[in-house]
């Protein structure tokens, strides 16, 4: 029947190309960095990946990954109950705790995967999801795989929070769900707000760390950091792919109770690989070098400052933002294309981002700061923003 | 919260319901590197010991295999360590195409998509190609993945009795005005290790104008004359639409999985598969280990061969012991034990001789079809497989169920 199917394929393939909406991959021979080189031979500079603190590439970590693979082998080819689990995986979990100042860690295979499972073991139908507007796909997956009854807010706007969790008061058990950085604009959750409105409508709450574990927060601890709330919220869920290194891996951590029932019940943790140890023992070696050194995360904050000041001040649109992530606006999809390509005519590696990612009319370039960039980096990137931009009309010459 | 004593109370009541039934899960540490021979810690604190492992999905004993080390040090040497960035962003390598490229031949297919796991490329696939017009019909006993996949799509969605091909096509008849029919099954079972009938199910959807969908995680790598996988043992290379399978089992046992298949699958998964768009790239290192062991599988069907040499010695030798075990034609060989206290307490006097092997019991399989699963590989050397075949029947004859029929068995134990 492949025959009648290909054709429909095709078809909306086909559209998707018309629409301009086909993503293509460029592809990358060098390991990640600020300075990167394509296939096409051509040296780039990198400003869009998830490498907040330049670690995806850090000799201290492969080290510490080798020295896994001499020890503790290459893969585990099971699951974590069944013969998946070595010392190095529990040591992790318990640095992640550490870390994070919470009670207990579960790792999983991605986050993605930490949110695909943490809902469903935890919350029935009596219950209530209380999610934020903007938060990530892979939370909402989550939530689809649950049966609670599910409240929205408006991103990040604690009146309608406040609505919902009144809305949301006949449930038994409630849990506001929220991305500490939100990932398309770079703003942050008033996560103090959430937690005071949670102990007023007696609810949990539980936060997605994904960019913002390494990046928000005086040492990189994330939102619960840097509002001084550390320890007070019940679930965070966390990454190891993106400042942590970057490799693969996931987590949810927080309450005892939880996580010891996660592990009892939650799907892509029972069925699904364990990280490999090399993967684990390059995450304890990054939680150590984070808990001595403040020395990337203060990069990483002056960086941040740095190219959002000069950007601001050359006339550029950006979104109000607290984290390494900033949105320049555009608004216009096929705009937003052609800067990118432009500026990576130039030497800069940006995606331009377009519905459905972000809202329609809102198209933009989300640029992404890291520790890795030197201010020469910084300076060319502004530098080649600076001269599209007055080429493209969105400056004043 | 507000975690109050209400929230905490309530989950530590559910937990402590799971260990009256007896089936909490308990982790064991392993301080060496996946093998035959392993060091675990059991219980946590114990003194570590050396045991022999006969339940990892370490099939072809490459998990640790020097070469594919080597490789994964050279990965992590040319490539770095991690990309930080899903696949479209910045974080496709040369190699993540070679691999793709790679698995495509190796499968016979037309083109490979990779995911962080299978677990995503199950979750991922149905949703990115199929609608509410459409309808999956799906093996009864498909893995957790596929499930949670096909919860995912908002296709119509119906079953058929395990392996049960007159229910199929029932089925497909039942479902005759549907616009896609996608007829799902797993290569070989996981709980049972008997194959999917791919050639009937292959004969059904020709007839029926459906497609097939196969999970092929416990078989690709090593069933079928060259290891294709349950393709090639039903000699329908070419024939199955989608192959979704892992790299975290026998082919090196890290991470990733992937979709391989009909060209414009492969092309919508990669603009709309959600776990493909919204997590992670795999790492350089997993990548180059892979690679490796598509190297070693190339080359040679040696590993394969002993494999099943190994699974048909251990068979053979369970069945003449008097064990009751589940037909099949895999390195899947679940010891029938029906009682799920017996199969724990088994699995503990069997890590007291030095040997690894899980009980697994309801709800993973059906309720009084309690077993110990053990998993063959092609790192067995004939002196394990001795050794763990002596200590399953001195185990076997401590709880005198040597011999005994089903009948016996639960009339002693209970179901």
């Amino acid at each position: 029947m492949y025959t009648a199917f290909k054709d429909h394929l095709a078809n909306q393939l086909k559209e998707i190309e018309e629409a301009g909406l086909f993503k293509n991959e460029r592809v990358i021979i060098s390991p990640q960095g600020a300075e990167i080189e394509l296939d096409t031979g051509r040296k780039v500079l990198n400003f869009c990946s998830n490498n907040y603190l330049g670690l995806s590439n850090n000799p201290d970590l492969i080290e510490a990954a080798k020295r896994a693979l001499d020890d503790h082998g290459y893969g585990m080819s099971s699951v974590r109950f069944i013969c998946g689990t070595t010392d190095l995986h529990k040591k992790l979990e318990k640095k992640i705790a550490g870390f994070f100042n919470t009670e207990d860690t579960i790792l999983y295979a991605a986050c993605f995967d930490a949110n695909g499972g943490v809902f469903e073991p935890l919350l029935t139908s009596e219950d209530a999801i209380i999610s934020d507007a903007l938060n990530h796909a892979s939370i909402i997956d989550g939530v689809r795989l649950c049966k609670a009854q599910r409240y929205r807010y408006e991103n990040a706007d604690m009146e309608d929070l406040e609505t919902q969790l009144q809305l949301a008061q006949e449930q038994k058990f409630r849990l506001i769900v929220t991305d500490g950085v939100f990932s398309m604009d770079g703003n942050v959750a008033p996560l103090k707000k959430i937690v005071e409105l949670a102990n007023l409508y007696n609810a949990m709450v539980m936060v997605d760390e994904s960019h913002s574990a390494g990046v928000v927060g005086e040492t990189g601890r994330g939102v619960t950091e840097l509002y001084d709330i550390m320890g007070q919220v019940e679930i965070i869920t966390g990454t190891l792919g993106k400042a942590f290194g970057g490799a693969i891996g996931g987590f949810t951590t927080g309450r005892k109770e939880i996580i010891e029932f996660l592990r009892q019940r939650s799907r892509p943790y029972l069925f699904s690989n364990s990280i490999p140890p090399l993967v684990a023992a390059a995450g304890i070696k990054l939680v150590d070098m984070m808990t001595k050194t403040n020395t990337l995360q203060d990069k990483l904050h002056r960086n941040s400052e740095y190219f959002i000041s000069r950007m601001t001040s050359l006339g550029f649109d950006i979104k109000p933002t607290k984290s390494a992530i900033c949105a320049v606006m555009l608004y216009d999809a096929r705009l937003s294309q052609e800067f990118a390509a432009k500026l990576l005519d130039e030497g800069i590696y940006v995606i331009g981002f377009y519905y459905p990612v972000v809202p329609k009319g809102q198209a933009r370039i989300r640029v992404q700061l890291s520790a890795a960039h030197e201010t020469e980096h910084l300076d060319k990137a502004i530098g080649a923003f600076g001269k599209i931009g007055k080429e493209l009309g969105i400056l004043k010459k | 919260m507000s975690y109050s004593n209400k929230v905490k109370d309530f989950y530590r009541h559910q937990l402590s319901e799971i260990q009256n039934a007896g089936i909490y899960k308990e982790e064991r540490f392993i301080h060496s590197s996946q093998a035959a021979d392993i060091e675990v810690e059991f219980p946590s604190g114990a003194s570590v010991r050396k045991v022999i492992n006969m339940c990892s999905n370490n099939y072809l004993g490459l998990s640790s295999h020097p070469e594919v080390l080597k490789a994964a040090h050279e990965g992590l040497e040319k490539r770095g360590y991690g990309m930080s960035s899903v696949r479209f962003i910045c974080g496709t390598q040369d190699i993540h195409r070679e691999l793709e490229n790679r698995v495509t031949e190796f499968l016979g297919t037309e083109d490979t998509i990779l995911f962080p796991s299978c677990m995503d490329a199950n979750a991922g696939v149905f949703e990115a190609i199929l609608t509410s017009e459409d309808i999956m019909i799906s093996d009864r006993l498909v893995h957790a993945s596929i499930i949670d996949g096909m919860r995912l799509c908002s296709a119509q969605h119906d079953t058929f009795k395990h392996s049960n091909m007159e229910h199929l096509e029932e089925k497909l008849q039942l479902h005759a005005d549907k616009r896609i029919k996608l007829v799902i099954t797993d290569g070989v079972f996981s709980m049972d290790g008997d194959l999917a009938k791919l050639d009937e199910m292959v004969q059904l959807c020709e007839k029926y104008d459906a497609m097939i969908l196969v999970d092929d995680s416990h078989s690709s790598g090593f069933i079928g004359r060259t290891g294709r996988g349950t393709h090639e043992y039903f000699n329908a290379i070419g024939k199955i639409d989608i192959i979704t399978t892992t790299f975290g089992k026998a082919l090196g046992g890290a991470s990733g999985g992937c979709v391989s298949g009909r060209k414009e699958i492969v092309q919508m998964c990669r603009q709309r598969a959600r776990p493909y768009l919204f997590s992670n790239t795999i790492s350089p290192v997993i990548i180059a280990g892979v690679l490796k062991v598509f190297d070693i599988l190339s080359s040679s069907t040696e590993r394969r061969d002993k494999l099943e040499i190994n699974a048909a010695w251990w068979r053979k030798g369970l069945t003449e012991a008097g064990f009751i075990i589940k037909e099949g034609n895999s390195p899947i060989i679940p010891v029938m034990l029906f009682n799920a206290k017996l199969s724990q307490d088994f699995s503990k006097d069997l890590y007291n001789e030095g040997i690894y092997a899980i009980g697994f019991f309801f709800p993973v399989v059906p309720n009084g079809q309690a077993r110990i699963r053990t998993q063959i590989s092609a790192g067995h050397e004939t002196h394990h497989l001795e050794k763990a075949l002596n200590a399953f029947i001195k185990v076997g004859k401590k709880y005198e169920i040597l011999g005994l029929t089903k009948e016996q068995i639960t009339a002693k134990y209970g179901m």
